[in-house]
């Protein structure tokens, strides 16, 4: 290590040169005060400061974020994935809706609508015990209930023309 | 910025200390840190009085820029407040922000690389009557004054061709004369490779000023 030293003494002395760099005079009166009124000015303005601190209490992402500000091909890269995954959960997520639809048959006015009714309300969850839905002749909404899901049947109503019958006209 | 210096700036040791440094922590500094940590401004101001020319000095011989280092050492101490709840004592505050600043300022190069542009301190009176610097120069040009300005300037170029790393073991060791286990703490490696980087580093030093060293 001290061959090592010697080896190095010319180029230690040169460097000694730097500790002779000095800011300019009275620099460091005033930096604290700096410090105290930046920190009182971010204490007023706490929400922008979340980011920061939520990137230096988790030193993984710092160290992701340190690496797409460096190379911002990796953020290109990692934004296009994270279109690529977002699009695709779209693409997946459409098509289960779109084939349950399909399989799903369709009651026509020659089924029995009280007996559909039936059926399905038995199966739903929420309906412990058969309900008796009567299609109501003045309603034109068909409220029998065919699938699992509660909520889901909100946007599969349909319409059914309503026939009007009154005593004495055919 | 234009007062009166009335506060020194304390000169680091002449001879990096190589033994580890074993200084305890001071009971007074961890009480500063608690009052600090209960929102106490006046205890911060105090730790950052205590600290804050050695924090400048580190950032501003890895950026080799007034006013960056002058954000860059600023923005540390305010990271360090705003962090403080998470600072567990198990080494020095001092330690711990140099860290915070070390990893800013390795950050921030990465981020300027390649658009560097210095902007250097002068260099105090002192630096013309240093005997290891007149001996340096003396043969170079009969002008003492111009010799060290270009050699303050080739010296801060050459620093800037060496990787943040190596470049931060030769500021941390060879400037500001902290010992390798001090280093090792504040870079978050062990000692070897503190050894191997400053070796390696005075290489690359030693040939980019060839030219000044004979």
């Amino acid at each position: 290590m001290n061959q090592e030293n010697e080896n190095f003494e010319q180029l230690r002395r040169l460097l000694a040169l730097k500790r002779h760099e000095q800011p300019p005079p009275g620099y460091f009166n005033n930096f604290s005060k700096q410090v105290i009124a930046r920190i009182e000015a971010g204490e007023k303005g706490e929400e922008g400061a979340f980011f920061e601190r939520l990137l230096w209490e988790a030193p993984w992402l710092q160290r992701i974020w340190a690496a797409f500000e460096a190379k911002p091909i990796l953020a290109g890269g990692f934004g296009v994935a994270v279109c690529g995954f977002l699009v695709t959960g779209v693409l997946f997520s459409d098509k289960p809706d779109t084939s349950s639809v399909g399989l799903m048959p369709t009651p026509t006015m020659e089924t029995a609508p009280m007996a559909l009714a039936d059926v399905s309300a038995a199966d739903h969850p929420l309906l412990a015990k058969p309900v008796m839905l009567e299609p109501s002749s003045t309603s034109p909404i068909d409220t029998a209930q065919t699938s699992d899901s509660f909520l889901g049947e909100i946007g599969k109503l349909r319409a059914q023309p309503a026939s009007f019958s009154f005593p004495g006209v055919h | 910025m234009t007062e009166p210096a009335s506060h020194k700036v304390s000169k680091p040791p002449d001879k990096p200390a190589d033994e580890p440094a074993a200084a305890p922590v001071p009971v007074e500094e961890m009480e500063l840190v608690r009052r600090a940590r209960r929102g106490d401004l006046e205890a911060y101001d105090e730790l950052v009085r205590r600290y804050q020319e050695r924090v400048y000095a580190t950032v501003y011989h890895m950026t080799a820029n007034h006013e960056d280092a002058n954000d860059l050492a600023q923005e540390a101490f305010i990271k360090a407040f705003q962090a403080l709840k998470s600072f567990k004592g198990g080494s020095s505050f001092y330690t711990w922000v140099y860290r915070i600043a070390v990893n800013k300022t390795i950050n921030f190069l990465k981020q300027r690389k390649n658009k560097a542009q210095m902007s250097l301190d002068d260099l105090d009176f002192n630096a013309e009557h240093d005997p290891d610097l007149v001996a340096l120069i003396s043969d170079k040009t009969p002008r003492r004054e111009v010799g060290l300005a270009e050699l303050q300037e080739k010296l801060n170029a050459a620093m800037q061709k060496l990787s943040e790393s190596h470049r931060l073991v030769v500021t941390l060791h060879d400037v500001q004369g902290l010992s390798h286990e001090e280093i090792g703490k504040i870079m978050d490696c062990n000692i070897g490779t503190v050894r191997s980087r400053l070796f390696y580093a005075r290489q690359q030093m030693q040939a980019y000023l060839s030219d000044y060293l004979k």
